[in-house]
């Protein structure tokens, strides 16, 4: 069930959806997209949409890390350093993590390109890891490399914060 | 107590600075020479001239960040002082590549490690791009000059753990390892050369040739893009540039006209030829953006038993070049192997994986050492290469292409790395691609980096040298400019920075950008002068 663009129709679909969206600009993506929304409140860039997505996933990617009563603080902290890094980001460079984000979120492309049918709030976290593993190994470069990016985004915005040096042993910056 | 901040101490003097994202109404400023990027190749050259007597005006689209601003965290660092708040990647996504974008330019980030040009690397220039009068002789007194300028000389006190570690590996393999000379005067041996040295004592632009130029009665214009140049015939006769919102993310719809003797344009790798492309400036033979290299580098993860603390003391002071010329300048690919400083935020991307393997790596920060080998790209023909194209928004990408050659070298260098830290005593070795694990013998490494699929995405890549785009030479059907950076389509235009160069350069940038833009901006003062 994880694995439905196994099916040759499946990939097909996948790989215009996906070239469409994720290439930008397309009819597709305009008509569909979630970008026009404001952000969420307390953010510059997330928007409401962005945020089942992120809040199941960065647990998943941060397990470990941290004491998982920790985890819904290490999940907010998280998030406001992702947005206030997002919002330094070029516009050209936004538009492609918001149609990331939209790929992900937005029901239609949601399911097929993500496995994630039923939503993220009910996503088991294995369905998730599935995810993860079948966008690393995609046929699709933009799907490796959105699996490379999101990554990269949150393992970024997490030990960039003080809170998650006491982990990984670093004692912060010395005085001077 | 707190360490002087040299550059407010200037302002408060009176130096002539204006700031872009608070202009109330439009600006023209005028010139004799203006001079669009304020890094290693912009700065030394409005110094030069202005030291020469020429009114110049300094141009730069980051923010203006000095000692004070720097308190060593990686995200403030990485969000305002480089390109793209750290997000520029090659085109596909998958080379992370690292440019400083803040008065004082990549020197402002850089970490400080001063090489002279490869003699070979001058020598290749010369017999095969056409490049004339660039011999390690004509060019000895401008090393000399800068080397001095910016106190350059090898790192004298003993190296930190993670440069050690190269060391001790290399001498107990026998094979070459040198120190590494740096630009600092009164270095604290802190490590955060990456993110602004809060101690100004690296002796970056920012607080070298742009407070020269600032004294002399030369100005600074920042958080200005240079967006177009306006041509007329064989002449640019002015410069429109945009002023830009306080985070340098979106113009802020003033608009700054600059009007000048003449241009010069240093804004590096990727940017310079943007502008160009931008501006439609002539280019009969479509060599503007080509021929761009990086310095590809792929990386080696290393856990000791003692503690690296690769955070921690002056980044980079020891390098091999072992493998650099060994198959000869155009053989196999060569590359230099050095060492990283290794800060939370960046190891994280860097370890891969994720949930309870990544924080299990993570957890080990202490103990954990990074290599980098660094290929010099351009000089084989089947070298990997890239191509500056422009978005639909004018932004420029880096479309660089990988080869199988490129490849080749990918995987000796993980070799090489592997052995190195395995010599040096690592209990276990993890070459930073998605499919490797830590593995605990040199033969399970030699197994494992044999079996690894390179590919995109899977193999972690990096570039914090950007170079090429505008080669230099003098015949215009390869090359933008002549030896001399002068432009060959338009008269009064000039380029110096690092995308001069016709292939990389095989040894970190800074100090070839520093003695070359030197020496071209003094012949340049000399023309002018004339003229
Ligand atoms: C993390 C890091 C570490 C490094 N460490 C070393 C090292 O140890 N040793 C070494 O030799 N090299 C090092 N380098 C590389 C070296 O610093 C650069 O190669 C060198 O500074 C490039 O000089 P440049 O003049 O070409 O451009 P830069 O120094 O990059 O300066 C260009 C400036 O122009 C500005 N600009 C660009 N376009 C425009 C425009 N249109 N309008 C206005 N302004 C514009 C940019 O914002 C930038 O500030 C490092 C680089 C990085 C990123
Ligand atoms: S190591 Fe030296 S040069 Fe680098 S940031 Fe620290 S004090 Fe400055």
């Amino acid at each position: 069930m994880h694995e439905p663009s196994l099916n040759r129709r499946g990939l097909l679909k996948v790989g215009l959806l996906g070239g469409a969206l994720l290439a930008g600009g397309g009819l597709l993506s305009r008509t569909l997209s979630a970008s026009a929304d404001g952000a969420a409140s307390r953010f510059f860039v997330l928007r409401d949409s962005d945020l089942p997505m992120l809040r199941r996933l960065t647990p998943l990617l941060l397990e470990g890390s941290t004491a998982p009563s920790d985890m819904p603080q290490v999940v907010q902290t998280t998030l406001v350093s992702l947005d206030l890094g997002l919002h330094h980001l070029s516009p050209a460079l936004l538009s492609q993590v918001r149609q990331l984000f939209d790929v992900l979120s937005l029901p239609l492309t949601r399911g097929p390109l993500s496995g994630i049918w039923s939503g993220w709030e009910v996503a088991s976290d294995d369905q998730i890891r599935a995810f993860l593993q079948r966008w690393q190994n995609s046929s699709l470069a933009l799907l490796r490399q959105g699996h490379a990016s999101l990554l990269q985004m949150i393992l970024m915005a997490w030990y960039a914060s003080p809170a998650a040096w006491a982990h990984c042993g670093y004692p912060g910056p010395p005085k001077v | 107590m707190p360490v002087p901040d040299l550059f407010a101490a200037g302002l408060a003097r009176g130096w002539t600075t204006y700031d872009g994202s608070r202009l109330e109404d439009d600006l023209t400023l005028e010139a004799d020479v203006a001079i669009v990027g304020s890094g290693a190749g912009g700065a030394t050259s409005a110094e030069v001239l202005s030291a020469a007597g020429y009114k110049v005006l300094l141009i730069e689209e980051g923010p203006l960040r000095t000692s004070s601003d720097f308190d060593m965290q990686e995200a403030r660092a990485y969000r305002s002082l480089y390109q793209e708040a750290i997000g520029r990647t090659s085109k596909d996504g998958a080379i992370t590549i690292l440019q400083g974008r803040a008065v004082g330019g990549t020197t402002l980030v850089n970490w400080t490690s001063s090489f002279r040009t490869p003699p070979q690397t001058l020598q290749h220039w010369a017999s095969e791009h056409g490049v004339s009068g660039l011999s390690v002789e004509a060019l000895q007194p401008w090393f000399e000059r800068i080397e001095q300028r910016l106190g350059i000389a090898p790192w004298a006190v003993p190296p930190n753990a993670n440069n050690a570690v190269l060391q001790r590996g290399c001498e107990s393999l026998g094979q070459h390892w040198a120190v590494i000379p740096r630009n600092v005067r009164g270095c604290w041996n802190l490590g955060y050369c990456g993110m602004g040295c809060p101690t100004n004592a690296k002796q970056s632009m920012l607080v070298t040739s742009i407070p020269a130029l600032l004294d002399k009665g030369g100005a600074l214009l920042y958080l200005a893009r240079a967006e177009r140049l306006l041509m007329q015939g064989e002449q640019v006769v002015g410069l429109d540039c945009l002023g830009m919102d306080d985070r340098c993310v979106e113009p802020n719809g003033q608009r700054i006209r600059v009007v000048a003797r003449h241009y010069i344009l240093a804004g590096g790798g990727i940017n310079t030829p943007a502008l160009l492309l931008r501006s439609q400036a002539p280019d009969p033979h479509q060599r503007v953006g080509k021929r761009t290299f990086l310095h590809l580098t792929n990386f080696s993860a290393a856990q000791f038993d003692e503690r690296i603390d690769a955070f921690s003391g002056a980044p980079q002071s020891i390098y091999s070049d072992h493998f650099q010329w060994r198959d000869g300048i155009a053989g196999p690919a060569g590359y230099k192997l050095e060492v990283p400083p290794i800060h939370p935020a960046l190891a994280a991307t860097l370890l891969g994986d994720f949930g309870p393997e990544n924080a299990q790596r993570m957890a080990e920060l202490p103990h954990t050492h990074a290599m980098i080998a660094l290929q010099r790209d351009g000089f084989h023909p089947d070298s990997a290469e890239g191509t500056v194209e422009l978005r639909s928004d004018g932004s420029p990408v880096l479309d660089y292409r990988m080869t199988d050659y490129a490849w080749n070298g990918v995987r000796r260098a993980f070799l090489s790395m592997a052995e190195i830290q395995f010599a040096a005593g690592a209990r276990a070795v993890l070459p930073l691609h998605a499919d490797a694990h830590y593995v605990r013998t040199p033969r399970a490494a030699r197994e494992l980096i044999e079996g690894l699929d390179l590919a995109l995405y899977r193999t972690r890549l990096g570039s914090a040298h950007v170079m090429g785009g505008c080669a230099m030479g003098d015949d215009p059907r390869q090359a933008v400019t002549d030896s001399l950076g002068r432009h060959h389509q338009l008269a009064n235009l000039s380029i110096h920075d690092g995308s001069l160069f016709p292939t990389s350069i095989g040894a970190n940038p800074q100090l070839s950008i520093y003695a070359l833009c030197a020496k071209l901006a003094t012949e340049l003062g000399d023309r002018l002068q004339k003229s």
